[in-house]
This record gives structure tokens, C-alpha cells and sequence, in this order.
């Protein structure tokens, strides 16, 4: 395997070289010549020895898209693809959408990345023809050459980059057809996989500047906690340790290594002003969240009269609860900042590099472009490295040191100080007639809001149904053709940072929609798999809820694969239980999950409270990039989901009580279950994101299985031992 | 400050630290063997594991004191050029997702492997489980671990 130089500088190109740049603006995308040797904006550079470069405008933090991006650009431009080299992007004119969420790079970056590899192909492929005095559709593309179809004649790219720059960039270059690809749709390795297993591959944690300092943050143990006073002289006598800071988030204790800096935290003496905070307990948020339920709140999604009670109508109703939970990826929150004459360094493990420079140069007073940030890889990101809370006080503290700093979390600060996924409850009303057929669907959800950049303001709240429409992720966009839907929202706030995390606001809502789903099919004594077929044959294919259209046709089609997959309705080892659940992710991923589920043989304390034997998943995201991305991330997904079923974050006395994976357990090798993906054959123009999606549907799934498996219904998370004794 | 002398990766390191320094900061702040992962401090995620020896330990409970004159071998070690049964089959079945928890798998299997070469999958969820990885690589560990046992390519 080649080796692909990581970082590599556009500086070291040699000799001519065709360097291209991408322009979004809106929804227009233009494609120019970069003009500098040092091209720091440029997408794709290849130079006379034929070194093929390209930038990777996306995060890596584990979904595989460094590998993702790189062959989208790489296909498109015929390109040699193993002897391609990656840049990862650092925040420029270029490069003004680097922040990595939403399962919306694939998607996104589709596009552009296509058109720029399009443009200089046909250049590369022009330069060639002209050469040899040919028409350019005498000739085409390859593995990194130009071949004349008649002749055979062979030109690498190297040897045509000189002529191909001076061509003008086309502005419409026809990009390939589905056929023609040849590097998107296969089963490529992570590009990153070889430096991964020796160890090489650097994380922002792994970051090393000269004269580099340690430091550790002691936090507010109560969010808006206040320091009281401070007594640092037990922490000054460490060995090591050079100053105690007062910066915005704490006190951070300044170290010449990383030991010295833990040590001088612990031996530090903080007292808090804790303020109103410290009464905040889960018990009483709990109660907080039921006494919400009789609030009418706002209607994100009303169809039909879903208040008229049919007569002779069989009601069901039904409460669930979802936890508070952490991200806890095993790589804590870390950043390295050097601000000096009168610029910042950044080196930091973030989905959002272009809201570190904004941040950080808002706090220094600086212009963005003072503010360098360069991207490191991230060992799990999972939405907390949205919030770039730790880059902008790393920034702090070495304004105030003058020196440069890594600041590292520990994992109990990662534990207690992040953003939370959200506790919510949920109150869920069907109602089916006597034949089974479905009348009503309602859903209430009481959750906080997020509030990562504050409260609502005036603006957003001008039209609540669109504003918290958000929160209503996988409740208001119920696929399923019920004669009448109605689903709310009430808001409770909490003191706490709630934010993105895998998913976003859809596992929450997935959950109490899809076990409840069951519920009802099992109230109409039909199948739930045949249940739901049922409900997304109504007569409309594809439906609007919001700003979304549900594809019911193709989310019928994964059920359908699903149940001929998983041997739904095959008979099963006594003990065993199988269950189901689907669902459109925003709109573009369509998943369905069977699982397999019995009862441990004997309890295990810190393990789930049963056994998950198989997962079958079908997916269709659209245009397929990677096959084997794709089965990672279903992977990925359902191991991430069965640890939401362990785990969860909860409060005494304003403090978050858990620290580790000890008290916030997640799943561990011998739970880990047997899972089978099955891919809908790439199709349509677009292809869809695939880290968020397999999370939803994953845990209704298995509840479902575990109800047919013993007849318990588990409406709360996490899921106890007691719950099933 | 205490002097102290191990052995890493095959070279005799001497250095002075506090004799209550975990190996794991000596590794990665010292050494510069940045390979070897923090996850928690506490012993319970098994990133920063090494091997002492044929045995795999956590780095970060394991004091300067108590690491002097002892032999480890971190990820940088495990081989000069990933050619270690297990790197490649970790390549081969394309196991890493962030990568960051892998280092500990590899050494936690390359030891699992060294006294049980034919490890089942009891011995596999027996020497793993005390692994955290996030993004959910476990599958693809085991089956991994199961083409190094079969001597596949």
C-alpha cells in the first residue's frame, strides 16, 4: 500500500502544477484556477511528477470521510486512487464549511466535489488532445492518464498539468454518469487505517509544540457557580507546576507536563459560590417533565381532527422516558492555543474548525484571519465537538500565560461539564377501531430546549410551529398514514448545556414512537412488521411533514428486504424474541432493524440486562460512496445505541454524579451482537449521510424484541435489571 | 525527583521524574510515544494499554516507581513496519473507526494471543471487555482476531 503522507504542505509540489480551487456561494458552486505555488484554498492539486492532492473539507472522527470525501473527488477526477495524498482543510476563504454535523457531508459536499474533479479532468483530458492534435472526445480518462481511444497513446497527469493550466476552467464540465464511475460504489479501507495500527496517527491530544505547557481546569461543580476564593498554595508547591489562572470556565492550573498539571488540580482548594443551581436533582426534574404533560404546548405537526374520539374506538396510551446522556467520546475535549504577536495558533480536535476561528478570534479581539486553526483528527466526536467551548478556553489561557498551552479535560470533566443529550417524556395516545385499522396518533413531548447558543429570541419564536419543530425530530415526522396525527411540544428548561449529540433530537422521539407502534399493532392483534406495512400504503407515496417529504415507497421497501432477510416469522429458539423498527432519518436515510433478543442465562453486574443475539439492517441512503463506510457505521450505530440503553447522566445537588465509564457504563465486547447490513443498491441522484442515522431506530428495535421475548414493556431508559426480574 | 530506567520498545530509557508519575504520561509527555491513549486515568477504558513484558497493563496505574527497570512495549513497538499478524489483519478487516482506542486492543490481543493462541470467543470477550471503544468497532475486532487465528493472510 502506498503511503499517503498526512498534512502534506501544497508547498512541496514540484515544478508546474494544476491547482484548483472551489467557490460556494448559496447554492452556486464555481471552480477556479488558484493562482499561488502555496495554494492554501486549493481543492485539488497535481503537480509535473504527477503528486495528486487533495483537500479533505470535512472532520474525521471516526465516520470515515476522509476515505468518503476523498473518493467522490477522486472517482470524478479519474484519478490514481492509490497514490492520492490528503489535506485536511484549515479555515479559509475556501474553506468556509469545514463544521462537520448533521450527517450532511456526503450529502453536502456531493456536488461540488464532483464538479471540481469534473473540471479538471475535462482540462487534464483537453491539455492531452491538444497534444496530440485530436478532438478531446477521441480520448479519455483513466487511473490517472489520458488515454487516445484510437491509438492507445497514454499521457499522465503529470506530464499535462503544465498545459492544463493555462486552459480557462470550464464552467459547466460534464460530470460522470453512474455507469462511468468507477472508485464510488466500491469497498474501499479507511485511508487512515495503516498510521491508526503503528500508532503514528496524530489526535489533537497527541499535539506538540516547543515550549509547550499543561494545563487542567478546575470547573464549577454547578453550572453558573461563581469561585469564592481560592487557595492555591498547596497546588503551587507540585513539582511542575508554574501558575494558577483564573480564566472563564475556572481555574486552570499551569504545568510543564500534563501529570504536574492533574496533580496541582487535585491539590488546589476552590471554594464555589453555588448559587440557586445546587438544587437541581433528576428526582425532582422527573416530576418536573410529568407536570409538563398537562400544558397544551405547541403543535409541530396536526393532520385530520385527531381530538374527536371515534366511537367504540380502542385507546391506547402509553408514557416513556428518555435519560439524560453524555457523549464520552475515549478521547476527552483537548486544545492546544498559542496566541502571539498578535495572532492565535489552534491545534484542536473539532467538528467545527470554522467556529473556532470565529470564537476564538471574538474573544481575542483579532480579525478571523489572525486565528489559525489547524484540524487534528478526533478519537469520537458524536456532536460534543460542535461546541468549541475547549478551544476558545485553551485560547484564554494562553493569552493570559503568554505562552502556548494544551488544555485537557479529564474524563470527568468530559463526563460533568459537556452538553447533555436530553431527558424527555413523552405521552403517547392511539387510538385503532374494532377491526384494527388506525384512527389517531398522538404524541407530546416534554424536553428542554437546546440551548448551546442560548434562549429563543424574539425572531425565532415568530413562528414557534417552525422553531420547535426541531425538537420534535422523529415525532413530527412520523411516516405513517394515520387518518389523524397531532404532536406537541412543551418545553421545560434546565440549567445544564444541551446540545447536538448523535442523532441529534430524533433518538428521544424514534423510541417512544416506534415502541409505541408496537404497542398498537399488538392492541390490533396484528404483526408489527405487517402493521406498519400497512400504515405507509395509504394513498399518499411520499408525504410533507414540515420541511421534510417522507418517501413511504422506499421506507416500505427496507421493511420489506428486512423481513425476508432477518427470517421474520421463522421460528425461533425458545426464550427468543424478535422485534422491529424503522425510520426516515430527516428526511433521507431510510433504515429498518430486526433484532434478536432473549434473556441473559445469568446476570452480569455493569452488563445489559439481556442478551442481543442479531441485528438486521437494511439501509438506503441513496447513491451508495462507500459500501464498507456504510456497514461501519450501522456497526457503529447499534453498538452506540445498545450503550444508550445502559447509561445515563443524572443529577444531586447541581452535579452531574457520574465520572467514568464505570458509573456511565457503555457497551463492552461480550454484548456486542452479530449484525448483517444489507444495502439498497445505489439509486437516485443524491447520496445520504450514514453516521446519525442507524441510532434511532436501533433501541426500539430491541425493546420490541425484548417485549416479544418476555412479555415486558420497557418504557424507560436506561434499561434495569429489575426491569425484566 | 527520582531517577529511573526502563525499557521501551527495546532501548533502556533513563529519566527523572516523580516517583509518582503514571507510565502513561511518561510515555506520551517524556518519551513522546504519543501512540499510547488517556481515556480515563482510572484503569477502566484500557487505552493506554501496554505490555510489560508478555502482559498487558494499564500505563496509567502503573507509577514511575513501580515501572523502574521493567521492560514495556508500546504501539510504536509492536512492530517496525505493521507487519504484526495483527496490524495487518486489523488492516485487512478494515477494524478502526477514530482509532484511538485501537492501540489498547492491539497490545490487550497480541498478549491474549501470546499464551492462547487459538483464543475462542470466550477468551476474546474474556481479554477485551474491559476495552471501551465508542465507535463500536467490536465486531470487526473479533473477526480480526479470528483471521489471525486461523493463520489467514
Amino acid at each position: 500500500m502506498t503511503t499517503r503522507r498526512d498534512f502534506v504542505r501544497y508547498g512541496a509540489l514540484s515544478g508546474s502544477a494544476l491547482i484548483l480551487g472551489i467557490r460556494r456561494d448559496g447554492d452556486v458552486v464555481s471552480v477556479y484556477k488558484a493562482p499561488a505555488r502555496f495554494a492554501p484554498n486549493a481543492w485539488i492539486a497535481i503537480d509535473e511528477t504527477g503528486r495528486t492532492v487533495l483537500a479533505v473539507g470535512k472532520q474525521e472522527m471516526g465516520q470515515g470521510v476522509r476515505t468518503s470525501l476523498a473518493m467522490i473527488l477522486a472517482d470524478e477526477l479519474d484519478a490514481d486512487w492509490s497514490a492520492i495524498e490528503l489535506v485536511q482543510a484549515s479555515p479559509g476563504p475556501s474553506f468556509n464549511r469545514l463544521n462537520t454535523g448533521g450527517s450532511w457531508s456526503i450529502g453536502g459536499s456531493w456536488r461540488p466535489l464532483r464538479e471540481a474533479g469534473a473540471a479538471a479532468r475535462t482540462m487534464l483530458v483537453a491539455a492531452a488532445a491538444a497534444k496530440w492534435g485530436v478532438e478531446a472526445t477521441a480520448c479519455r480518462s483513466e487511473n490517472g492518464t489520458v488515454v487516445h481511444n484510437a491509438s492507445g497513446r497514454r499521457l499522465r497527469y503529470g506530464e499535462l498539468v503544465a498545459d492544463a493550466a493555462r486552459l480557462t476552467v470550464p464552467t459547466n464540465a460534464r460530470t460522470k454518469a453512474a455507469a462511468e464511475r468507477r472508485i464510488v460504489g466500491t469497498r474501499r479501507a479507511r485511508i487512515d487505517a495503516p498510521r491508526i495500527v503503528d500508532g503514528s496517527a496524530k489526535y489533537g491530544i497527541d499535539t506538540r509544540i516547543p515550549g509547550m505547557l499543561f494545563a487542567s481546569i478546575a470547573r464549577a461543580p454547578v453550572p453558573g457557580a461563581t469561585v469564592a476564593a481560592i487557595d492555591s498554595a498547596a497546588a503551587l508547591r507540585v513539582a511542575g507546576v508554574r501558575s494558577v489562572q483564573r480564566i472563564s470556565s475556572g481555574v486552570a492550573i499551569v504545568a510543564t507536563n500534563t501529570w504536574a498539571a492533574l496533580k496541582g488540580r487535585a491539590a488546589l482548594n476552590v471554594q464555589w459560590n453555588e448559587g440557586e443551581n445546587r438544587r437541581f436533582n433528576s428526582a425532582d426534574h422527573w416530576k418536573a417533565l410529568e407536570a409538563a404533560l398537562s400544558e397544551p404546548g405547541v403543535v409541530t405537526r396536526s393532520v385530520g381532527a385527531p381530538r374527536r374520539e371515534a366511537p367504540n374506538a380502542k385507546i391506547v396510551e402509553a408514557r416513556y422516558h428518555y435519560p439524560f446522556a453524555a457523549h464520552a467520546p475515549v478521547e476527552p475535549m483537548n486544545c492546544v492555543a498559542h496566541v502571539h504577536d498578535g495572532r492565535c495558533d489552534v491545534w484542536v480536535p473539532t467538528q467545527a474548525p470554522n467556529s473556532v476561528q470565529d470564537d476564538v478570534a471574538q474573544l481575542l479581539g483579532m480579525q478571523p484571519q489572525a486565528v489559525h486553526v489547524t484540524p487534528t483528527l478526533m478519537g469520537g466526536g458524536f456532536g460534543r465537538r460542535l461546541d468549541v467551548d475547549y478551544a476558545v478556553e485553551a485560547a484564554e489561557l494562553s493569552r493570559a500565560i503568554a505562552a502556548p498551552v494544551q488544555v485537557l479535560w479529564t474524563r470527568e470533566d468530559d463526563m460533568r461539564h459537556g452538553h447533555f443529550q436530553n431527558a424527555s417524556v413523552h405521552q403517547m395516545y392511539g387510538a385503532i377501531d374494532r377491526s384494527g385499522r388506525p384512527l389517531a396518533w398522538r404524541h407530546k413531548k416534554v424536553a428542554s430546549l437546546h440551548n448551546l447558543s442560548g434562549p429563543p429570541t424574539a425572531d425565532d419564536l415568530k413562528d414557534p410551529v417552525a422553531y420547535f419543530q426541531d425538537s420534535m425530530w422523529g415525532a413530527y415526522d412520523i411516516p405513517y398514514a394515520f387518518p389523524a396525527i397531532e404532536t406537541s411540544y412543551v418545553r421545560v428548561d434546565v440549567p445544564y448545556r444541551i446540545g447536538p449529540w448523535r442523532a441529534v433530537y430524533s433518538p428521544p422521539s424514534t423510541f417512544a414512537r416506534e415502541c409505541f407502534l408496537d404497542e398498537l399493532a399488538h392492541a390490533a392483534a396484528t404483526d408489527p412488521l405487517e402493521f406498519r406495512l400497512s400504515l405507509l400504503r395509504g394513498a399518499e407515496e411520499t408525504v410533507k411533514a414540515g420541511n421534510l417529504t417522507i418517501a413511504r415507497s422506499r421506507l416500505r421497501r427496507v421493511l420489506e428486504i428486512v423481513r425476508e432477510r432477518s427470517g421474520w416469522g421463522a421460528p425461533l429458539p425458545a426464550g427468543r424474541g424478535r422485534g422491529v423498527a424503522c425510520n426516515v432519518y430527516d428526511g433521507e436515510t431510510h433504515i429498518a432493524y430486526v433484532a434478536e433478543v432473549s434473556r441473559p442465562n445469568q446476570r452480569r453486574d455493569g452488563y445489559l440486562p439481556f442478551v442481543v443475539h442479531r441485528i438486521t439492517c437494511v439501509v438506503d441512503c441513496g447513491v451508495v460512496i462507500n459500501p464498507l463506510g456504510i456497514e461501519q457505521q450501522i456497526e457503529s450505530g447499534v453498538i452506540w445505541a445498545l450503550s444508550n440503553m445502559k447509561g445515563e447522566i443524572t443529577f444531586r445537588d447541581g452535579r452531574v454524579e457520574q465520572s467514568s465509564y464505570r458509573d456511565f457504563p457503555v457497551v463492552r465486547m461480550s454484548e456486542a451482537p452479530l449484525i448483517e447490513t444489507y444495502i439498497v443498491p445505489s439509486h437516485g441522484e443524491q447520496p445520504f449521510g450514514m453516521g446519525e442515522p442507524p441510532v434511532p431506530p436501533l433501541i426500539p428495535a430491541v425493546l420490541n424484541a425484548l417485549f416479544a421475548a418476555t412479555g415486558r414493556r420497557i418504557c424507560r431508559l436506561p434499561v434495569l435489571a429489575t426491569d425484566l426480574a | 525527583m527520582a531517577e529511573i530506567s526502563i525499557v521501551v520498545n527495546g532501548s533502556r530509557r533513563s529519566l527523572n521524574v516523580e516517583s509518582d508519575t503514571p507510565l502513561l504520561w511518561i510515555l506520551r509527555d517524556e518519551l513522546g510515544l504519543t501512540g499510547t491513549k488517556y481515556g480515563c486515568g482510572v484503569g477502566v477504558c484500557g487505552a493506554c494499554t501496554v505490555l510489560q513484558g508478555d502482559t498487558a497493563v494499564r500505563s496509567c496505574q502503573i507509577t514511575a516507581a513501580d515501572a523502574a527497570g521493567k521492560r514495556f512495549t508500546t504501539i510504536e513497538g509492536l512492530s517496525d513496519d505493521r507487519s504484526h499478524p495483527l496490524q495487518r489483519a486489523w488492516i485487512q478487516e478494515d477494524v478502526s473507526q477514530c482509532g484511538y482506542c485501537q492501540a489498547g486492543m492491539l497490545l490487550t490481543t497480541s498478549a491474549l494471543l501470546k499464551t492462547k493462541p487459538n483464543a475462542t470467543d470466550a477468551d476474546i470477550d474474556a481479554a477485551l471487555d474491559q476495552h471501551v471503544c465508542r465507535c463500536g468497532t467490536y465486531p470487526r475486532i473479533r473477526r480480526a482476531i479470528h483471521r489471525v487465528v486461523r493463520g489467514v493472510p
